[in-house]
């Protein structure tokens, strides 16, 4: 069997695909790469059309082999790879001998990455996704982070894909990141003082930031709502809990809660947003959900032109 | 009864009916969740009820927004209009409890609090059927009412890190059993040995919104039968 052996683990590295759907009522959130989009073009890079799984990890360090020669790609934030000797930037399609030290260093911007081995990590799903939700314990490998020294199996390499151009790397520094968002939930509710302090200012990206959500600091925000009945939470939604700080939540939040919310950063959005480090300055502006339509078709578009 | 159908990020849409949680309620939400799944069918990828809202994801790519939101308040105008009725799915769940101070550390502070026996606040907690209005939090979490007055009771204003799994619990007028370890806030009065999700069982989850639950409470003798059997399984 063809396998990865992890040799340096790296931080918050789970095994994760596109992430399940279907479950939410339930409790389980939707998981999946927290930059789908990088996900989604290290799998059109590879030939990968059935949803294989990556790993991800944050803030590149990491280190592995593989049991065979082997194909692979990195995608996300900007990173550098070395392969014995040789070091590359990351992005290209690149090739590791059978046991061979590969090491994938952070460049110092972006958060995470995600390294496909051609073949995919050839994992049984749960409830039809391979994503890992380390909080409930499901997918992935024991439901867990993943640890040094694990050995991962492979699936068979693809024969038919043609290698692409090199890929951009997720983020470009931005001085002041637009969080394009949908009004919605209590919005209307809040007072036009509120909302335009919610719209006119620029927040901070604090250290709050996992998988669940991003916490962003600014002038505290207060919604003037005690308690809500729970409800669904959304995928970017903006939620206000009583400190002020909104914190927008990502792929595994908690499916239902009972702060309020101002609306939902649109998708494309959000995987830019999960790129960027603490201090990143960010800032929310409205826009209408055709608006947003839009946007999701230019982004499908340059990913079936562009990977295809 | 006056509703709000409005966007839920740029995958969803969400149903929000203005007026208290009830049973009839929490059934017209789950008759709109299916006639949801049925309309739209693949284009669907989630949908969640919760106590007075439904809320439902869809395939960007697939959907005609404002078709399905027009959809949406034609069927939300039509649920105003004929009241929800309990369909057969819905079942009643018995969950033994063991009260005591040994497992539910808020227990002597909630008789104290209220100037009551412990012995009363069994009684008063489980001598009601309660609702299940919603579910989530995590997975296999249920949102039950209502409590009695007389137990209700505020969340802790700092959440503990770590409350332990079947832990039966009261936040204002509802209560719950946290299925696994998690961070809460709410205040523990007893605990359950019944797995409440397991996702080697089909359902994964228990129990379902619309279900009807009794609290049954168990001696210190029962609760070990009951985690002996599961520990065998």
């Amino acid at each position: 069997m063809r396998t990865l052996a992890l040799i340096r683990s790296g931080i918050a590295t789970t095994i994760q695909d596109t992430g399940r759907s279907g479950h939410q009522q339930i409790g389980i959130p939707p998981s999946g790469a927290m930059d789908k989009f990088a996900m989604l073009m290290g799998q059109r890079h590879l030939g990968h059309r059935n949803n294989e799984a990556a790993l991800e990890f944050a803030y590149g360090d990491l280190a592995f082999k593989t049991s065979h020669p082997c194909h692979f790609v990195v995608t996300g934030a900007p990173a550098l790879i070395t392969i014995g000797d040789a070091a590359h930037h990351s992005g290209s399609l690149e090739h590791t001998e059978a046991n061979q030290m590969v090491n994938i260093q952070t460049s110092g911007h972006g958060v995470y990455n995600y390294l496909h081995v051609a073949g995919g990590i050839a994992i049984p799903t749960c409830l039809g996704s391979r994503s890992t939700s380390p909080r409930e314990r499901i997918g992935g490998l024991e439901g867990r982070y993943l640890r040094d020294g694990d050995i991962l199996p492979l699936g068979p390499e693809s024969k038919d894909y043609k290698p692409l151009d090199s890929i951009m790397p997720s983020n470009r520094h931005r001085d002041t990141l637009s969080l394009r968002f949908i009004p919605g939930f209590q919005f209307d509710q809040f007072s036009e003082t509120t909302r335009q302090k919610l719209i006119s200012q620029v927040f901070s990206v604090t250290p709050r930031a996992n998988r669940m959500g991003i916490a962003l600091s600014g002038d505290p925000v207060d919604t003037g709502i005690q308690a809500l009945l729970s409800e669904a939470t959304c995928y970017g939604a903006i939620q206000i809990p009583p400190d002020g700080d909104p914190i927008v939540l990502l792929n595994d939040r908690q499916t239902v809660g009972g702060y309020p919310k101002a609306g939902a950063v649109i998708s494309g959005d959000c995987h830019r947003l999960v790129q960027s480090r603490p201090g990143q300055r960010v800032r929310f502006v409205a826009i209408t959900p055709q608006e947003a339509d839009r946007v999701a078709w230019l982004e499908h578009h340059y990913l079936e032109t562009k990977l295809s | 009864m006056k509703f709000d159908v409005g966007p839920a990020g740029d995958l969803g849409l969400r149903l929000a009916f203005s007026q208290s949680p009830k049973p009839s309620l929490t059934y017209s939400l789950l008759a709109l969740q299916s006639a949801a799944r049925r309309q739209f069918s693949d284009a669907l990828i989630d949908s969640i009820v919760g106590y007075t809202t439904l809320t439902l994801f869809f395939n960007p790519l697939t959907l005609d927004r404002e078709r399905a939101q027009r959809w949406l308040e034609d069927q939300a105008q039509a649920a105003c209009d004929s009241p929800g009725r309990a369909d057969t799915e819905r079942k009643t769940v018995t969950l033994p409890v063991l009260y005591h101070p040994s497992v539910a550390q808020d227990l002597e502070w909630l008789a104290e609090k209220q100037n009551m026996g412990i012995d009363d606040i069994i009684e008063l907690h489980s001598r009601k059927d309660y609702f299940a209005y919603a579910t989530g939090f995590a997975p296999g979490f249920c949102y039950l009412g209502t409590v009695d007055e007389r137990l209700a009771t505020p969340r802790l204003v700092t959440p503990r890190a770590n409350v332990p799994p079947g832990s039966v619990a009261i936040a204002d007028q509802q209560t719950a059993v946290y299925p696994c370890s998690s961070p809460g806030g709410w205040r523990v009065i007893g605990t359950c040995p019944t797995r409440l999700f397991d996702l080697n069982s089909d359902p994964a989850a228990l129990l379902c919104v619309g279900d009807t639950v009794k609290f049954e409470p168990i001696s210190m003798a029962d609760f070990r039968a009951v985690q002996d059997t599961q520990a065998k399984q």
